[in-house]
């Protein structure tokens, strides 16, 4: 493997290219990993409250970045349009939370814990909320502010219990926070209002054709089945994050790019004459094309594996110091890194073999 | 010295299995070639109207002042340099029409080269540095290795097969710069200035390894030189000036 020995003769510049590459492998993988974390954290909750339909004011799509009003007379209207079993309402309002002088936001949730759907997701410690005085928060939260189970949440000049911690409710630049119904109402200090309802309908009716009637008799409200619900948040969540994702790691990529080009690049002016004598001694161009493609992809999957080796100790310290970093990585996740990683390679090398043509082999004799 | 009868050079190119008469005599054949570098504004004659040929068995020393045109010549021969005029014949080929593919492949096969300052591939051990002209003539790894181990054992450099050109001495470079050259067998080789960068021994003992290669394996070693101790071991001397061949 002559393509590698080349190399062999810079170790240090070697090394340090293998961690820059590194470093922009780490940063591009957990720029995935977060919105891997974010995707399911803002949309786990609608994801698990596995309902028929969801009904919200008109024109609004979607809980993440919408607004909804309802009036409670709504729901009465909903449950008695036939094949309607359950219309449970459910409040959302961002909240201020206040500790020893620090202030933080959370999204509250207010749900009827004993008839309806729309309360947390998945419970990692204590229960659900069952009074008025109860909260849930999401872990990540709980964690990052140093609440535990039993302590009290000052929310609005109403003081709640913490009576169960969540996952699946970290939406990275907010989390969720679950309370009853009625204490979300004097929290706002609106008791006829609710976000949306939350329909359960009987089996032997067609939600679609239940959602027409509502639209028929409930004019100003919208229906969506669930799945159309959860891609509506999802296109929401996305339309926020996946701007920022693509640049940041457009950046790395062209860092990386830069970086391999260069090193490439340097090794053939300085080893120009040593290309030029390769060259007069009968190199095929084959040869040579395959030393500087070797050598990309060499070094480029060496930064892979020492970026990964490095990623997921790192990401357990970030999410120690940073409990609301909240990250998710897949197989798939790693594979189109490492497969973006060797494109790459390859378009450094296209750069380097550009140089490498301008060398001639008459100036072996110079 | 006996030479064939002129060839003819309308051979199809990319056919380098040559076993004709006029190959085994004649190794190579410059006719009236002219090489002319253009600058911005000048134009510079580095080979005017040359005419030279060679045969197997023979050991050809150019001399001449810098800027003679010496290496010029070299790199035409070994098909590096195209020339402006005339027709350049290696082992029986017109060469003038070749494609880089078809020189890369007669360079890799049938040329050895040695450089005036060794230009050994210093990332490379000693045995790497041998074996990789033979792996670009399309041997295999194991055979190179073993080759080349051989190789340096007859030089008795073996010792060093693992080491890196920068811990060997001016003239152990040179050993295993005459044992690049040779490692194919090639039946020509070209010198440029083998012996400028060595101590007066040194420089005997690398002229008495070419020419013991060319005594046992009928080549023909075409060197440019300065060093005029050299003329001793040549069979002819070939004098360049300005481009010219002054004295053959």
């Amino acid at each position: 493997m002559y393509a590698i020995k080349f190399l062999r003769k810079q170790p240090l510049r070697l090394v340090f290219t293998i961690g820059g590459i590194a470093l922009c492998v780490i940063l591009m993988l957990f720029l995935f990993s977060v919105y891997g974390g974010v995707a399911d954290g803002s949309v786990k909750y609608i994801r698990e409250n596995k309902v028929d339909l969801w009904v919200l004011q008109r024109n609004a799509t979607n809980i993440l970045r919408g607004t909804s009003f309802l009036s409670t007379g709504h729901g009465s209207v909903l449950k008695s349009i036939e094949g309607v079993e359950v219309a449970a309402p459910v409040l959302f309002v961002l909240v201020t939370v206040k500790k020893e002088g620090k202030e933080s936001t959370v999204y509250l949730t207010g749900y009827d814990p004993l008839t309806g759907p729309g309360g947390p997701p998945e419970i990692v410690a204590g229960r659900s909320v069952r009074s008025d005085d109860e909260i849930v928060l999401d872990r990540s939260f709980a964690a990052k502010f140093g609440y535990a189970l039993g302590d009290d949440v000052l929310i609005n000049d109403e003081t709640l219990v913490v009576v169960g911690l969540s996952g699946g409710t970290n939406a990275f630049v907010i989390q969720y926070a679950f309370i009853t119904l009625q204490k979300a109402r004097e929290v706002i200090g609106f008791s006829g209002i609710v976000t949306c309802f939350l329909l359960r309908i009987h089996d032997s009716y067609d939600a679609a054709t239940v959602a027409e009637t509502i639209r028929d008799e409930l004019p100003g409200l919208e229906v969506y089945t669930h799945d159309v619900f959860l891609r509506n948040n999802i296109r929401e969540m996305e339309a926020g994050f996946l701007p920022l994702l693509y640049t940041i790691a457009s950046i790395g990529a062209i860092v990386l790019t830069v970086i391999l080009s260069m090193l490439l690049s340097i090794n053939i002016i300085e080893r120009r004459k040593d290309f030029a004598v390769i060259k007069t001694l009968g190199a095929p161009i084959r040869f040579l094309n395959n030393a500087i493609i070797i050598q990309a992809c060499g070094i480029s999957l060496a930064g892979c594996a020492a970026g990964l080796i490095l990623f997921f100790p790192m990401v357990t310290v970030i999410e120690k110091l940073s409990p609301e970093v909240s990250t998710k990585t897949s197989v798939f996740q790693i594979i189109t890194i490492v497969v973006v990683v060797i494109i790459i390679a390859l378009i450094s090398s296209w750069f380097s073999l550009r140089r490498l043509r301008r060398i001639y082999p008459l100036e072996a004799f110079t | 010295m006996v030479f064939a009868a002129e060839i003819e050079t309308d051979i199809p190119s990319g056919g380098i299995h040559m076993n004709n008469v006029a190959e085994r005599n004649n190794v190579f054949e410059i006719k009236g070639v002219t090489k002319i570098f253009n600058g911005e504004s000048t134009r510079t004659f580095a080979v005017r109207d040359v005419s030279l040929k060679a045969g197997e068995g023979e050991f050809i020393i150019l001399m001449g002042p810098s800027g003679s045109g010496k290496t010029t010549l070299l790199t035409m021969i070994a098909g590096l340099v195209s020339a402006n005029e005339g027709t350049v014949h290696i082992f029986g080929k017109n060469i003038t029409h070749y494609t880089q593919r078809e020189l890369q492949k007669i360079r890799a096969e049938r040329i050895g080269f040695i450089f005036q300052n060794f230009h050994l591939i210093d990332s490379l051990t000693v045995l790497e540095n041998i074996s990789l002209v033979q792996h670009f003539s399309g041997t295999g790894r194991t055979h190179t290795r073993l080759h080349g181990m051989e190789l340096l054992r007859s030089f008795k450099m073996e010792c060093h097969a693992h080491k890196f050109p920068q811990q060997l001495s001016q003239g152990e470079k040179q050993r295993v710069a005459v044992a690049r050259a040779i490692i194919n067998n090639p039946r020509l080789i070209i010198a440029d200035e083998p012996t400028a960068s060595l101590e007066s021994r040194q420089g005997f003992e690398i002229i008495n390894l070419l020419n013991n290669y060319k005594k046992d394996h009928r080549a023909c070693v075409i060197a440019a030189s300065h060093d005029i101790r050299l003329k001793r071991y040549a069979d002819r001397v070939v004098w360049m000036e300005d481009g010219y061949i002054k004295v053959d």
